[in-house]
């Protein structure tokens, strides 16, 4: 598989504090990625710069070999959808004019909407499993279908690469495992690129096919769930005693001493 | 984890420098400004003695006695105590832009003063401070009750104040415009005037401002508490909703009993506080200490500065209003580059519950529309009251009134129509129910070339004064550019932004308003959107004009709805968002420019026809667009038409009508906002 992301020596520095320094990483196509660490290790701002909503202070990122600073707006948002940590409010948009919106960039601001974009549309709505929402107000949806709603836009975007950034952080537990468990299978579906923020390393190691994790703006570790899900490396990510067990294969158990 | 935390070196906060050295500087400043043009005849030591006793047989220590002394005593107190009162809101609102001013609590206490005049002049002649507090009373609970259920952030609680203000400026313009012989002297003292002669109106003032002042210093603790926000300070025990019922009573109190005697003078208790703020007074009982210090100079300063440009001026009175708001402006300004983080204001974490009417389909609520706009056409062409009573004039004789009514009505209903749109993309991009041309100041702008032209006295004619109009709004929108680029035209930043420009308009105002005569009425009349002026050439043109921008504007129609999904979805979407903020912020004033020409800076149809449209069922930006302009151009139509017939043969300012129509319309659909 290709490299979609290729980070090289990448930095962010703000207001004269390092957050991220000298980062090297590739992000394979067709995998889902789990970015972990604690409170303020950068891992926000990696996004936040895959996303193009920061500049690097230093450094480069390839989107698919080419450096991505010379993608034009839509095209670079054809290709990377991105889903910030809290979605604003949406003044009154149904569901289904919100997910509409994903089809911007395809279209531009004259484009007509063909039935190809009309059915993309309704596919993400259903795949999102908001079908009896569609034309309800985006506002008076609970947490979890409120954040459905917006990955169903992402979706609609028909980007080849989705970019999440702490998705699942203002849910109850069953909406962080349904939601978890609809990016999953869509990334399987579709063939996405998932890159995805989370807190929760169980969760984390039980979706994703890859976790990396950040310590005060450098890489710490890397790999597969088997290889991360180790009381030395979680230690060493956290910063507290950990220990971790196997209760079945590919599920694991982290706690706290 | 705590360990870290155990490195940091624990020192005490200190007073950072600058605070004390400005407020020592300002009231150094200040005091030998104020005190420059007696050198000359009083040696220091006399003029300091002015302040208790005078020499019978000198004529200039006589007249610092009674009228510089307490001249610069009662600048010192009301300035004191109008910063002691903005500190004092600012900390129960948690608003770092909260103030009497801003609340609307002085257009209240002036509205208060100049009905107690009309109508109950007995009441006024017992005791002034009641009409005023009444009036302060009533604006502030308008405001509170308005923007409670919005969540109370900063923006839209000044964005009401503001509107509270306009409006109630509005029926007191009414008033002057109706019965401006009683109310002649009321220009002035609405100005804000400092102007003594004797030492009686301190006296008076002095042991009231001092309760106050020791009332609220009484509520240090609970005030205190409240910083920790409303939940954390209920859980300490503390009864929120009593102390800012009390507090704010005193605030209103203090700014109603300065209003009564001195007028507006404004932004005060806004300026102060901010200041104390900025230059690092970081506790409560630091800000209110230097709030009221450095209110005192302030309004010193601000008072010398009055009484210089009325000196040197042609000897027309330079009211101190216009000075503090001077003042005032680049102050807000300085605060808007400040508060970096608005995002993170107490209080706007409650995010306003949604206002959801029900959709209906936008050609049954468009032809309906439409269709009341040509009955409007219709009436306002054929049926009007002339000297022998009602009469109606058929189609065929349409060409015959035409140029007595067509032209006047065609540019009423095109200005509603511009209004319409350009209140649409502006509450669209700035993502605020609340915002509208006139709130961003661009029709501000276009006022104050106005106001300059005519105080200058050049006599330019219309066409020229057109010009100088859509100049001034390209002047506006330029400056909110500059302010706002930094904040890549963040909805807040523009707002505050026009807050301030809004400032500068103001002062103008006061400025002609207090000079009084043919050029306070001939500018009135503009201001307050007087149609009978407009020709036929130019509501032709105007036609052309809208046209073609509506056409431009089926280019916005998706932007625009992706934008207030915020900067950064809008950008993940691939939009440029920079880019397109400056062309909607560009088509936005050239649609405000081309209106205030005709209407006037301030009627409320920018505010108002995007709201109707909203309450109508479009929810959809090109809806909206489409029946905001139609409810724009309808609500202009009728304005015009009524401002012909009501008090026929007499004209009024038509403007003036769809602001107070607008302003009632608006207040009570606010109310409703909330609870829907």
């Amino acid at each position: 598989m290709s490299a979609f992301f290729d980070v090289s020596n990448l930095s962010v520095h703000i207001g004269g504090m390092a957050i991220l320094r000298n980062m090297n990483l590739g992000f394979r196509e067709g995998e889902v990625t789990a970015l972990l660490g604690h409170n303020g290790s950068g891992k926000s701002t990696l996004l936040k710069v895959l996303a193009r909503q920061l500049a690097p202070s230093s450094g480069n990122v390839h989107l698919l070999g080419k450096c991505f600073n010379h993608t034009g707006a839509r095209e670079f948002a054809r290709n990377v959808g991105y889903l910030p940590q809290h979605p604003p409010g949406t003044d009154g948009l149904t569901v289904r004019e919100l997910v509409a919106l994903g089809r911007y960039p395809w279209r531009g601001p004259l484009g007509r909407y063909n039935e190809d974009d009309h059915r993309r549309i309704d596919h993400a709505i259903e795949d999102t499993g908001l079908c009896q929402f569609r034309h309800r107000s985006v506002d008076t949806l609970s947490g979890g279908e409120r954040q459905r709603a917006w990955i169903a836009m992402l979706l609609a975007q028909q980007t080849r690469c989705l970019l999440l950034d702490e998705p699942i952080s203002a849910l109850d537990v069953k909406h962080q495992v349904e939601t978890l468990r609809l990016v999953h299978h869509l990334a399987e579906d579709r063939a996405l690129t998932v890159i995805v923020v989370l807190h929760d390393v169980d969760l984390a190691a039980r979706f994703c096919d890859r976790l990396v994790a950040l310590k005060e703006g450098q890489l710490v570790a890397d790999g597969s769930p088997r290889e991360i899900m180790d009381t030395g490396i979680l230690e060493s990510i956290y910063g507290v005693p950990m220990g971790v067990m196997e209760r079945a294969p590919g599920q694991w158990v982290s706690y706290v001493h | 984890m705590y360990a870290e935390s155990a490195a940091i070196p624990a020192r005490q906060p200190v007073l950072p420098p600058g605070l004390p050295i400005t407020a020592t500087l300002l009231w150094m400043g200040a005091l030998l400004a104020s005190a420059a043009p007696w050198f000359g005849e009083l040696d220091p030591g006399a003029l300091l003695a002015a302040f208790w006793t005078f020499d019978a047989g000198d004529y200039s220590s006589v007249l610092a006695h009674y009228s510089w002394a307490p001249r610069v005593s009662i600048a010192i107190l009301i300035g004191c105590g109008l910063g002691l009162a903005g500190a004092v809101t600012q900390q129960i609102l948690g608003n770092p832009l909260a103030s009497p001013t801003t609340l609307g609590v002085e257009a209240g206490g002036q509205f208060g003063v100049t009905v107690g005049t009309m109508f109950f002049p007995g009441l006024l002649a017992f005791s002034p401070d009641l009409v005023a507090v009444a009036g302060g009373l009533m604006a502030i609970g308008l405001v509170i009750a308005l923007t409670w259920r919005l969540g109370f952030s900063p923006v839209t609680v000044i964005l009401a104040g503001l509107v509270v203000t306009f409006f109630l400026g509005a029926v007191n313009m009414a008033f002057l415009l109706l019965k401006g012989e009683w109310l002649g002297n009321l220009f002035i003292w609405g100005a804000g005037s400092l102007v003594q002669n004797n030492w009686h109106p301190f006296m008076e003032l002095w042991p009231r401002v001092l309760a106050l002042a020791v009332l609220m210093l009484l509520l240090m603790r609970p005030l205190r508490v409240l910083q920790l926000g409303q939940t954390s300070a209920s859980s300490l025990g503390a009864k929120v909703g009593m102390i800012r019922l009390l507090t704010l009573l005193l605030v209103v109190l203090m700014t109603a009993t300065v209003v009564s005697r001195v007028g507006v003078v404004a932004f005060v208790g806004l300026a102060a506080p901010v200041l104390a703020r900025l230059l690092g007074a970081r506790t409560l009982g630091a800000r209110l200490l230097w709030s009221s210090l450095l209110g005192g100079g302030l309004l010193l300063l601000a008072d010398t500065l009055a009484h210089w440009a009325s000196t040197w001026g042609d000897g027309s009175l330079v009211p101190t209003g216009t000075t503090t708001a001077l003042i005032g402006g680049p102050i807000i300004l300085v605060a808007l580059q400040g508060f970096k983080n608005t995002h993170h204001m107490p209080g706007q974490d409650a995010s306003p519950a949604g206002f959801l009417p029900k959709r209906r389909p936008v050609m049954l609520v468009g032809s309906v529309a439409i269709t009341l706009l040509l009955v409007t056409t219709v009436i306002s062409m054929s049926w009007s009251p002339g000297l022998e009573g009602w009469s109606w004039t058929a189609f065929s004789q349409w060409h015959e009134a035409w140029v007595w009514r067509g032209p006047r009505l065609l540019a009423a209903i095109l200005a509603g129509v511009a209004l319409g749109l350009a209140g649409t993309l502006i509450q669209r991009m700035t993502g605020n129910a609340m915002a509208s041309p006139e709130m961003l100041g661009i029709s501000g702008g276009a006022a104050v070339v106005m106001v300059l032209i005519v105080l200058s006295g050049a006599d330019i004619g219309r066409a020229g004064q057109l010009g100088g109009a859509t100049l001034g709004a390209a002047a506006a929108l330029g400056l909110l550019i500059l302010l706002a680029r930094k904040h890549h035209f963040a909805g807040n930043q523009l707002l505050l932004g026009g807050l301030a420009l809004y400032v500068f308009m103001d002062a103008g105002l006061r400025l002609v308003m207090a000079s009084g005569g043919t050029v306070a009425s001939q500018l009135l009349n503009w201001m307050y959107g007087s149609t009978w002026l407009v020709s036929e050439n130019e509501a032709l043109g105007l036609l052309a004009l809208i046209l073609l921008i509506s056409a431009t504007l089926l280019l916005v129609v998706r932007p625009l709805t992706i934008l207030p999904l915020g900067e950064t979805s809008a950008s993940a979407l691939g939009l440029p968002v920079t880019k397109m903020r400056l062309v909607l912020l560009l088509l936005a004033a050239l649609l405000t420019a081309s209106a205030t020409v005709v209407i006037g800076p301030l009627s409320f149809v920018g505010l108002i026809a995007p709201h109707l449209a909203r309450v109508l069922g479009q929810q959809t930006v090109g809806r909206q667009l489409i029946v905001a302009a139609l409810a724009g151009g309808l609500l202009l139509g009728i304005a015009d038409y009524l401002s012909r017939i009501v008090v026929y043969p007499n004209q009024l300012p038509a403007g003036l009508l769809a602001a107070l129509v607008g302003g009632v319309y608006f207040l009570w659909g606010l109310s409703r906002h909330g609870r829907a």
